[in-house]
């Protein structure tokens, strides 16, 4: 009875969509993290006999045919790329971007990774670093004992040298922005891979052609929405157990055959 | 032997009509057998198309499928032995399954790429296979800029493909389908990339499903443009329009009638062996 693989294949779906809605609700309070949604799509179907087949030799055909369905499959999880709200820190190294783009990480392999965590710190070298420890591009080195960091809408990053009175310019953050950023590979500690489906990145300038502004002294909360998530969750449990019904309904359906005489 | 020339001696007509309803009782019982089993066939059907549903209830764009059935006369029964009236016996076929294309709920997402259909039209994807029909608007954009289904696919506009170019931001979507984005650092004004394609057809039954959210449009089912009133509705998807109590409720239907005919074809069969065991006693 194909029911129960139909019903299965229901069960399984909905099981990876839990994951998923778990795995939103899990990372409510992590910083810039954008939440993801399972998207389904229906199988293939069996052309039992199929719409248009000629019924007659007068030409009448079927206006509807038989069209069975095999069941359901998730097809990705896309990241739902929106803004999230920003919270206020007031710690001079928390950044958030407002709007497109992400941070630029060099990873200790040579590698680049990308980011929409701004929590950066400082290391025994003076430089801006990750909660990680990998250094922020374009690896800016603050002084020691200077004071005053600031940080601009474009990303300058500027402090101010004991004995001068005019602030000094040290660099200027990347921004790096990708054509499809829901095609970007998560390797968990809020970074990013760049892949085939993301494109290359564009590494820009705050606020330049389309790249969001930087907002020193705030971070990126999370984009999940407790109360979407929570009815998310209800509706993919319902789902589960009306699947899970449907496999016993089969099951009976099956028994009563076999206690046929 | 001696049995039979005695019977035969006794009454020679009563024999034969003896014989000839025998045979004819034997006949509706195995017609009993087989209605019955027809309507299992057809349940057991029926209820992969259930499931089926079930299955889809949170598929974005999902069209709720329900199966048609039809009575089959077959005319064969008898020779004389019944009345006219009920000659004929009647099985069932299941005739067709047809794609309920009601709206579904319109779901709220925020997410600037996705896009709900308010009225009757669908979006027109391009695959491999030629042109194809979704009521599934979660779009996504590909590597090279091009606007896609989740598969992959490019949806189509007005003009062809939607191609959006790297330094786009602030997409978008107008109830008409058309796109406008914010075009790098001009951030002022708009820049158009396309328009949604949207096509209507008269009799949308006949759309066959593919699978992936898909809808192949057979010969002699032209797609239309959209009629007026249908909007495009960003940062929404639309739902499955599977409802769930009704598919249960079919399915405890569909579980409860298999049980029942299967307790008729079981009080058929024991019928059956009552009278076998009967006319084959012999007399004393």
């Amino acid at each position: 009875m194909r029911a129960l693989d139909i019903a299965a294949s229901g069960m399984a779906a909905q099981d990876l969509n839990v994951q998923v809605i778990s795995n939103n609700i899990a990372n409510m309070n992590t910083t810039g993290y954008k939440r993801q949604r399972a998207e389904f799509q229906d199988l293939l179907y069996e052309h039992v006999s199929r719409v248009g087949t000629q019924t007659s030799a007068q030409g009448n055909i079927l206006p509807v045919g038989i069209d069975l369905g095999g069941g359901v499959k998730i097809v990705g999880t896309p990241r739902l790329i929106t803004q999230g709200s920003l919270s206020q820190t007031g710690n001079t190294l928390d950044v958030a971007i407002n709007g497109d783009g992400f941070f630029k990480v060099l990873m200790p392999d040579g590698s680049f990774s990308y980011t929409r965590d701004g929590s950066f710190k400082m290391d025994a070298q003076g430089r801006v670093v990750t909660p990680e420890g990998n250094v922020v591009q374009p690896g800016i080195t603050i002084p020691q004992n200077s004071t005053g960091i600031s940080i601009n809408a474009q990303g300058q990053v500027s402090v101010t040298v004991p004995g001068t009175t005019t602030p000094t310019v040290l660099g200027q953050l990347t921004v790096t922005r990708f054509l499809n950023e829901a095609g970007l590979q998560p390797v968990g500690d809020n970074l990013f891979l760049e892949t085939p489906a993301s494109g290359a990145p564009q590494d820009g300038i705050a606020g330049v052609d389309g790249v969001g502004t930087i907002q020193q002294g705030s971070l990126e909360q999370a984009n999940v929405d407790a109360v979407t998530e929570i009815s998310n969750l209800i509706a993919a449990q319902r789902a589960y157990e009306m699947n899970s019904k449907v496999i016993t309904a089969a099951d009976e359906m099956l028994k009563t055959t076999t206690n046929v005489q | 032997m001696a049995w039979e020339s005695r019977w035969h001696n006794a009454d020679d007509g009563a024999a034969e009509r003896a014989e000839t309803a025998a045979r004819e009782g034997s006949k509706t019982m195995d017609n009993a057998l087989l209605v019955g089993l027809s309507r299992q066939v057809t349940l057991s059907r029926e209820l992969e198309v259930v499931a089926n549903n079930l299955a889809n209830i949170n598929t974005t764009g999902y069209k709720t499928d329900s199966s048609i059935f039809q009575q089959f006369l077959m005319p064969e029964v008898s020779s004389g032995g019944f009345p006219p009236d009920s000659r004929q016996v009647s099985y069932v076929l299941d005739r067709a399954t047809w794609h309920d294309l009601g709206p579904g709920p319109i779901l709220r997402t925020g997410s600037p790429l996705d896009v709900a259909i308010d009225g009757d039209a669908f979006l027109v994807v391009q695959t491999a296979g030629g042109q194809r029909y979704t009521r599934n608007g979660a779009l996504q954009i590909s590597t090279t800029g091009a606007l896609v289904t989740s598969s992959g696919d490019p949806v189509l506009g007005v003009g062809g493909p939607i191609q959006f170019q790297n330094t786009d931001h602030d997409i978008s979507i107008g109830e008409d389908g058309t796109i406008t984005v914010r075009e790098g650092a001009s951030a002022t004004s708009d820049s158009t990339r396309g328009q949604l394609q949207l096509a209507h057809f008269d009799n949308a039954s006949q759309l066959q499903k593919q699978g992936a959210n898909l809808f192949l449009a057979p010969p002699g089912v032209p797609p239309q443009p959209a009629p007026l009133g249908v909007r495009v509705v960003q940062g929404s998807i639309e739902q499955s329009n599977v409802s769930a109590v009704s598919e249960m409720a079919r399915m405890v239907e569909i579980s409860r009638t298999y049980e029942q005919i299967a307790s008729i074809l079981q009080q058929e069969n024991s019928e059956r062996t009552t009278a076998l065991d009967k006319l084959s006693a012999v007399p004393a």
